[in-house]
């Protein structure tokens, strides 16, 4: 690794949680932003705070919103109102051309009619620095992806995987203070994507730069991120910790979006400031939950239950409460787990995915036996919305 | 049941019985598809060019036709070729033809210049104009050659001569109280050469600039690069085939162009058309024409030879 490109002055912030200190300045400060094209509403009244050393994930489907939000960080698009702070500077009458920020396209973008030492060194030529300590940037940045003796190589002469490395490298090249990267593993298969999702980690943390990744893939979002933003019709739905947005989604839309969730529809019958017990006829019974919700009795809730949160069993559980009863309709053999298809007595269908500790199992559940799902006290999120 | 299917299953295709025929005489379709643009540049192409080849090596006379055979029976049996090279010798001595390719060079040359500096701002407008006003631009340059090329010249005329309508303007405002000498120019030349030709630059032009991903021009202005140094480094090369395509479509008629210099040009506006057509018709030299013909043919076809080499090394670096 190239010493130089490392940010001395400042521990490596993996560790480092400055998003739940109240008191931390945020590097990125996003207000109230707001993008219309038309009539269409891009991006609707977004705040956001952002810290620096972090890799950040806006997640989100397409025409979320996420890529419009990148764009008005690298100077791409005008806010149609809000305020964009980088480093407590107001970003609105700055170029993309004087921004401390720098982009990696989807598409890499990579100059065709320029070989791979000369795409570095554009952006290094443009700040007026001399040719020789461009060439030793060039031979560093290489060498941090691995590509030294690639220099006289064209764009269309790289593989997928060489071009993605090249055109992280040449967003790298000006030391930004803040990368941009939409949709970064895209146009990667499978394999080459979960090598690269570490690679791009390590690059991060060694080079201590604000990372900023757009990205339509949950799995990716989970494992590169230190928080995820998701988005949903130009709004920002949800913003914590991977843990925090999978374990406790804030509404039914993120609950979907990222991992799967059944979602049982139900009523409050008791409320109490210790536990809430909501009754739903989808489940044909009740869920209890081991904590209070602020909510009124009879309201109606929803709760999200991930596959993996539930067991499978022959005989009727010891419990007045979270289970459900139910037909085995398929099973799924995945290698890692085995997913049931269970329909449940209202018609309902869920989800239950159990891991395969066994090399094999004979008296494993099998197809129309009759099931009971149950799950824990905390083994669901209640929501509101 | 898969590997039977390619024999049971019979294409249903008319010509079916055609391509039968054909074989018969040891032919293919794809035979067929080649022979006619082969054929036709023969016909056409070839064969005409043989025979300017041919009497450009033969020698004038006043007779019809104006030149001797090259074959001759003499009287005892005996056949002579004669090959007179006198009429290319006649073109490298008379400095009238050398003046007069360099002149239609020149000409050419400052012609495609013009024309791209004028065509380039206009394709990159249209190229990055809104979907629905692109073709009607697009239309509006394509629009002039529903007239015919002659009557465009000719409007020219009206426009720039001594009582025209350029000069009535000028002189009814009182900019000017003589007319200015315009028809009869060499920049009349330029003028008509550039307006002619300017559909054949926007449109290589437009095309190349139009596939232009905007991807790129983002990406040099996120590196630091502004406008200008965007538009110098990475919009203009990633053009080079565009502006090679348009300033061939130009270049190459203009240098052998004959119906403007002579409406436009005046008397000693040398160009190698109108040297061409006056010794045809008013010398009835036709030995020397024809080697005038194909001397122009070299100077323009040379050049483009070396270019398309030096492109396609280029390209496969």
């Amino acid at each position: 690794m190239g010493d130089q490109l490392v940010d001395t002055e400042r521990p490596i912030a993996a560790d480092t949680k400055p998003w739940r200190d109240p008191n931390a300045t945020p590097f990125v400060r996003i207000k109230n932003v707001t993008k219309k094209f038309g009539d269409v509403i891009a991006v609707n009244n977004v705040s956001l705070d952002i810290f620096k050393g972090e890799l950040f994930c806006l997640l989100g489907g397409s025409g979320s919103g996420k890529s419009t939000l990148l764009r008005m960080l690298a100077g791409f698009e005008e806010l149609t109102s809000g305020t964009i702070e980088i480093d407590g500077q107001d970003m609105a009458d700055v170029p993309p051309y004087r921004r401390p920020v720098n982009m990696m396209f989807q598409s890499y973008a990579l100059f065709p009619h320029m070989n791979v030492a000369a795409n570095i060194a554009y952006g290094l030529k443009r700040d007026g620095i001399g040719r020789d300590e461009i060439d030793d940037r060039v031979q560093e940045l290489l060498h941090l992806v691995k590509l030294s003796g690639y220099e006289k190589r064209k764009p269309h002469q790289l593989s997928g995987g060489q071009r993605q490395r090249i055109a992280l490298v040449r967003a790298l090249a000006r030391r930004p203070k803040l990368l941009l990267l939409d949709e970064p593993l895209g146009a990667l298969d499978k394999k080459l994507r979960e090598e690269t999702q570490f690679e791009l980690v390590k690059i991060q943390e060694t080079l201590g730069v604000t990372f900023i990744v757009v990205t339509h893939d949950q799995e990716e979002a989970m494992s590169l991120a230190t928080r995820i933003g998701v988005m949903d019709e130009g709004n920002i739905e949800q913003i914590g910790e991977p843990r925090d947005i999978y374990e406790f989604p804030n509404s039914r839309s993120v609950a979907n979006f990222i991992g799967s969730a059944n979602m049982f529809e139900g009523q409050v019958i008791e409320d109490e400031h210790d536990h809430l017990r909501i009754r739903s006829n989808e489940i044909g019974g009740d869920i209890y939950v081991g904590h209070g919700v602020a909510c009124a009795p009879g309201q109606t809730l929803w709760f999200a239950l991930r596959p993996e949160k539930i067991q499978l069993q022959r005989g009727k559980p010891d419990q007045d409460a979270n289970f459900a009863r139910g037909t085995v309709d398929d099973v799924i053999y995945l290698g890692d787990v085995s997913t049931f298809r269970i329909t449940l007595e209202s018609g309902k269908t869920i989800l239950v995915t159990k891991p395969n500790v066994a090399r094999s199992d004979e008296d494993n559940i099998s197809w129309d036996e009759t099931v009971y799902a149950v799950w824990g006290n905390e083994a669901g999120a209640v929501l509101t919305s | 049941m898969i590997t039977a299917a390619p024999m049971t299953r019979t294409p249903r295709r008319p010509w079916q019985f055609m391509v039968g025929l054909l074989a018969r005489f040891g032919l293919s379709g794809r035979t067929l598809v080649i022979a006619a643009p082969t054929l036709w540049l023969l016909v056409f192409f070839v064969i005409p060019f043989a025979v300017v080849c041919k009497i450009a090596l033969s020698e004038a006379v006043l007779a019809r036709p104006p030149y001797l055979p090259l074959l001759e029976w003499t009287d005892d049996g005996r056949m002579i070729l004669t090959l007179n090279f006198s009429n290319f010798q006649f073109l490298a001595q008379d400095t009238l033809y050398i003046a007069a390719y360099l002149n239609s060079l020149k000409i050419a040359f400052f012609s495609t210049v013009f024309a791209l500096i004028i065509a380039y701002p206009m394709a990159y407008f249209i190229a990055r104009s809104a979907e629905n006003t692109r073709n009607i631009l697009l239309m509006l340059v394509i629009l002039p050659f529903w007239t015919s090329f002659l009557l465009r010249v000719y409007a020219w005329i009206g426009f720039l001569k001594g009582n025209g309508v350029i000069n009535n303007f000028l002189m009814s405002t009182g900019i000017i109280s003589d007319p200015l000498p315009m028809l009869h120019t060499e920049f009349a030349v330029y003028l008509g050469i550039v307006y002619t030709y300017l559909p054949f630059m926007i449109l290589p032009l437009y095309a190349n600039l139009a596939k232009l991903d905007i991807a790129m021009l983002e990406a040099a202005a996120d590196l630091g690069a502004r406008p200008m140094t965007t538009f110098f480094t990475v919009t203009l090369p990633l053009s080079i085939p565009g502006i090679v395509a348009g300033s061939m479509l130009v270049f190459i008629p203009a240098v052998g162009e004959f119906v403007i210099p002579a409406l436009l040009g005046g008397p000693d506006t040398l160009m190698i058309g109108r040297v061409l057509w006056d010794e045809f018709f008013s010398n009835r030299d036709w030995p020397v024409a024809s080697a005038v013909a194909i001397a122009m043919l070299f100077v323009v076809v040379l050049p483009i030879m070396l270019l398309r080499n030096a492109q396609s090394a280029s390209e496969a670096m």
